[in-house]
């Protein structure tokens, strides 16, 4: 196919030219960034952040540990109606009819209630803890949401506690189940459990991280540090080292209304930073925009020895 | 590690103006950066010696 090529394109250059050392530049530059990364790093020390568990968890604030096991069991939590890629309890984030989050489907399946606790307690040997999974099986679904919910709904009146009494037997073996996963967590064996499910190698953290971001404690030591989506938190590091400050425009879209109390920010805020980045892209083909180097010359700026020298 | 010159393994200090909040090592890496690139306007490319 013959491509028609303007004339300023095929036009010859008949300026001055110079010799550019690309390899020298190169070189140069990495010796320049090789030195400075050694340098800083023999200075500075780096943020030494242990890793969180769920025996730290369950450890320092038992009480949000039993709550968020019973919002598994009763189905409340942000993985149990997350939608894709773990279930199909809602459609997740959309973009007006768009819907994106759905689209993707369900590629980790994930049920929280059977997944975080009933499977764990499974792999208990103590009789309470058996006879309590037999009962939780053998009820109805609108009887295990019965019983769940009335135990949420009773730790959360009774405030920082890790059990509720049961007088009248109204949260049938729920309060056996909460308390039995709290002493497996506790003495940090909940965490090889759930890494461990899906292969003998705990490489995917994918569980344990989602029963841990369901309960409140991750979140407050998260925005302890800065680190919560509303404190421009992606652009922040732990520690006192600098953080990714390219993303502040990213973040920037999160601490403004709308989108910041929006359903849908994050599928919002990444549609508006690929129009950006488009609009980037097409800059040369975008009216007014295209004019910004005549209007703002900072390339005169730069080559100012050219211009003064070519009387430009 | 106290071997260390600068540890950083501490909290930082925010800056907060409205919905602004920046951290000051951020902040000090963006002033760090915008130096860098005043420096690139302003200072004079190197001279090439004539072949």
């Amino acid at each position: 196919m013959r491509t028609k090529e303007r004339a300023v394109d095929l036009e010859k250059w008949q300026g001055r030219k110079r010799p550019y050392d690309l390899v020298k530049e190169f070189v140069v530059a990495m010796v320049a960034v090789a030195v400075l990364v050694f340098a800083c790093s023999s200075i500075f020390g780096s943020p030494d952040e242990r890793a969180i568990t769920l025996q730290d968890w369950a450890k320092n604030t038992p009480s949000d540990f039993v709550k968020t096991t019973t919002s598994e069991l009763a189905g409340g939590t942000t993985s149990a109606t997350y939608g894709a890629p773990y279930n199909q309890a809602s459609e997740g984030q959309v973009l007006g009819p768009l819907k994106l989050q759905k689209w993707f489907g369900v590629k980790v399946p994930i049920e929280a209630a059977r997944d975080f606790v009933v499977a764990p307690l499974a792999m208990s040997d103590k009789p309470a803890i058996q006879a309590a999974l037999v009962q939780w099986k053998s009820a109805t679904a609108a009887t295990q949401s019965k019983w769940a919910t009335g135990y949420a709904d009773a730790l959360e009146k009774a405030g920082e506690v890790t059990s509720v009494a049961d007088s009248n037997g109204s949260f049938g073996p729920v309060p056996t189940m909460a308390s039995g996963l709290l002493d497996i967590a506790q003495v940090g064996a909940l965490d090889g459990m759930l890494t461990t499910q899906a292969s003998p190698l705990p490489t995917d953290f994918t569980k344990p991280l989602l029963f841990l971001a369901d309960g409140t404690y991750l979140e407050d030591l998260a925005v302890e540090q800065h680190l919560g989506g509303d404190q421009w938190g992606m652009m922040n590091e732990t520690g006192s080292y600098p953080g990714q400050s390219w993303m502040w425009l990213y973040s920037f879209w999160y601490q403004i209304e709308p989108l910041k109390s929006s359903e849908n920010a994050d599928a919002q805020v990444w549609a508006i930073m690929g129009l950006l980045t488009l609009g980037l892209l097409f800059l040369p083909k975008i009216p007014i925009l295209n004019q910004l180097p005549r209007r703002i010359p900072i390339q005169r700026l730069i080559w100012r020895q050219y211009y003064r020298e070519e009387n430009l | 590690m106290h071997l260390l010159a600068i540890s950083l393994d501490h909290p930082a200090k925010y800056i907060s103006w409205g919905p602004i909040s920046i951290s000051v090592p951020n902040l000090i890496m963006i002033l760090v950066l915008v130096g860098f690139f005043v420096l690139a306007l302003s200072l004079p490319f190197p001279k090439h010696r004539k072949r």
